[in-house]
């Protein structure tokens, strides 16, 4: 879906930028968003992710650069002319008029007939299962069901794309883990394009076809949430997406598709995507901590002292001293432990070959 | 021993009680005043009458004051909730850096003296042949009113979500429409007080009117003070009850009103 998606963009961003002042909010950025996609913008705080959505919305003027919708420009058009559905963080609901009220705004605007705005204000409802409602105030619902009349509000006039602002980060857990389901389910059943804003990694990888990486308005990778999860390309990404180990190491030699790396006084291989490098490079590689295995003395390759250990239930989480590369955190599943580490008590711990994943230096 | 009240307790409630008589009494005086049957400003002595309040309801000078000034403080009330509701309105969408400069302009008439305003009416009505007209008093006291509205409705709009004009622009809605069908109607409560604020400043400025009006336009508190001045009619006693009395009666309805609803 992703690929055909990629052949016939919907919307394409072409060099697009915009500067607070010293600030690059927008760098040069370009992106194709395929039809029927669900793409998610991640980034930390100041890098760029909203300042995108709302020039994509139409409320941020770009510097430079161009929209083009199905191949139209729409770089000058005003929001409401652009008839992109939008739900926001903080659900941005009317306060003077009901919930079908909400709801059928966009529809009045558009002059459609009352059987057509009634029966259509049902089917929306009935889509985020609230139809019983439909005559409640907006401050009569809690957050959770506030978004959901959002969300069928933003969908009730079938925009073309529907942009989502941080719609969960006002939630707490449980209801955003619910919501997350609800949203991939709406977008399977709608085939919408949905463009994502969130700071959350897990929400972007949950819920993602496409993710795309934004750093000082800049993207750092695009990608299917296990590829960027898996083959991040920079150390910011690796450290952004989940949570990652970082050696230093130097490619003694190249034995056909994998280097042998030396880091921290010790020699290991590293197979997988590192063509381009050869004897004597400096390397930066990065490693999950759910990629090492510990075991009881003398089951691996590599002796530490645990530090510290944090138990967090399905898994454990240590970080273990080892002389040459300095502190390394491991995640293990506890019910495969085969040890019982104890602080303070040695571990022997080892990676497979295609752990380490080589990285690029950061842009 | 928890009921007993310390001495400074005691002197604090007592004080409150003496602060609030002596705001209060000044006022309560004009209802003996305006019993009196006498002819002149005093306390009853022998007897109460009415007749105060039979000449005020009868006399066609008093009356004719009475309407000239709730026409113009109607006036006044409707045209300076439109103009600060769009000052306070378009400030608001647009709330840069200008805006808030402009906002602070607006509210500058507050701080000068009533005396020079007046003095400054006088010199521009002067050349644009206002004096002694509706049109100028009217003119006169929107522009003092328009402060108290557009901080009603800045207060009323200081909650509003900025996202939701955003939203109602992703729905379709143009500038102008999401000002009608949504700003607006969340800054109804500002709208309202404005609207009651702008009707008072009008309906007791004295100052104002003393300097730009002659004798063809003749407002109630121009005429009370006149009263005051030549004579010592007790009938001003009775205008001002009247005007306390309906002025507590529409507090009360207004309360009321604030507390029926859900």
């Amino acid at each position: 879906m992703t690929t055909a998606g990629r052949l016939e963009p919907v919307l394409s961003v072409r060099g697009a930028k915009k500067h607070y002042g010293e600030v690059r909010a927008l760098d040069g950025v370009d992106l194709d968003i395929g039809e029927g996609e669900f793409l998610t913008l991640l980034g930390p705080s100041g890098s760029g992710k909203t300042t995108l959505l709302m020039a994509i919305a139409g409320f941020t003027s770009l510097d430079a650069g161009a929209f083009r919708l199905r191949g139209e420009d729409i770089t000058d058009l005003p929001p409401d002319r652009r008839s992109f559905g939008m739900v926001f963080q903080g659900y941005a609901l009317f306060p003077n008029m009901t919930v079908a009220g909400n709801i059928s705004f966009p529809l009045k605007l558009r002059k459609w007939s009352k059987a057509e705005i009634d029966a259509r204000v049902r089917e929306c409802l009935e889509l985020v299962q609230m139809e019983s409602y439909a005559d409640r105030m907006p401050n009569q619902l809690s957050g959770g069901q506030q978004q959901r009349v959002a969300l069928a509000r933003a969908l009730s006039f079938k925009p073309s794309i529907l942009l989502l602002d941080e719609p969960l980060s006002a939630l707490d857990k449980k209801l955003r883990a619910d919501l997350q389901w609800e949203l991939k389910d709406l977008h399977r059943q709608l085939a919408v394009t949905f463009i994502y804003v969130t700071h959350d990694q897990d929400e972007a990888l949950s819920m993602s076809d496409r993710i795309v990486i934004l750093d000082h308005g800049q993207i750092q990778q695009i990608g299917l949430p296990d590829q960027l999860y898996n083959q991040p390309d920079t150390r910011f990404v690796a450290d952004f997406l989940g949570k990652s180990n970082f050696l230093e190491a130097k490619v003694c030699e190249r034995l056909g598709g994998a280097l042998d790396c030396e880091s921290g006084g010790e020699r290991f291989n590293v197979t997988g995507e590192s063509s381009s490098y050869n004897g004597a490079d400096r390397v930066l590689l990065a490693l999950r901590p759910e990629r090492i295995r510990i075991g009881a003395q003398g089951t691996e390759r590599f002796h530490g002292v645990v530090r510290q250990t944090s138990y967090l239930g399905e898994r454990c989480h240590l970080i273990l001293d080892h002389p040459g590369f300095g502190g390394v955190l491991v995640s293990a599943p506890t019910w495969r432990m085969t040890v019982r580490p104890e602080v303070g008590g040695e571990v022997s711990f080892g990676w497979d070959d295609d752990a380490c994943v080589v990285l690029a230096e950061d842009q | 021993m928890m009921r007993q009240k310390t001495t400074f307790q005691l002197l604090m409630q007592t004080g409150a009680w003496v602060v609030l008589a002596f705001l209060l009494l000044p006022m309560l005086v004009v209802l003996p005043v305006s019993l009196t049957p006498n002819e002149y400003i005093s306390l009853p002595s022998d007897g109460f009458s009415l007749k105060h309040y039979q000449n005020y309801f009868t006399d066609p000078e008093w009356l004719s004051a009475t309407w000239t000034s709730i026409v113009i403080a109607l006036s006044v009330a409707v045209i300076a909730t439109v103009l600060g509701t769009a000052f306070s309105v378009g400030c608001w969408l647009l709330s840069d850096f200008w805006s808030t400069v402009a906002r602070w302009v607006l509210i500058v008439p507050i701080l000068v003296p009533p005396v020079v305003q007046a003095l400054g009416f006088y010199r521009f009505w002067v050349k644009l042949g206002l004096i002694d007209s509706m049109t100028g008093v009217i003119l006169a006291h929107t522009l003092l009113a328009l402060p108290y509205v557009s901080i009603a409705v800045f207060a009323a709009l200081a909650n509003l979500d900025r996202r939701i004009v955003q939203a109602a622009r992703s729905l379709g809605a143009s500038v102008w429409r999401t000002v009608i069908a949504v700003i607006v109607p969340a800054a109804r409560p500002g709208m309202i007080a404005g609207a009651v604020f702008a009707f008072i400043v009008s309906f007791d400025e004295i100052v104002g009117v003393l300097f730009i009006t002659v004798r063809s336009v003749q407002t109630l508190p121009k005429m009370i003070w006149q009263g005051i001045n030549e004579s010592i009619d007790p009938t001003i006693a009775a205008v001002a009850t009247v005007l306390t009395v309906v002025t507590i009666l529409i507090m009360v309805a207004v309360t009321w009103r604030w507390k029926a609803r859900p």
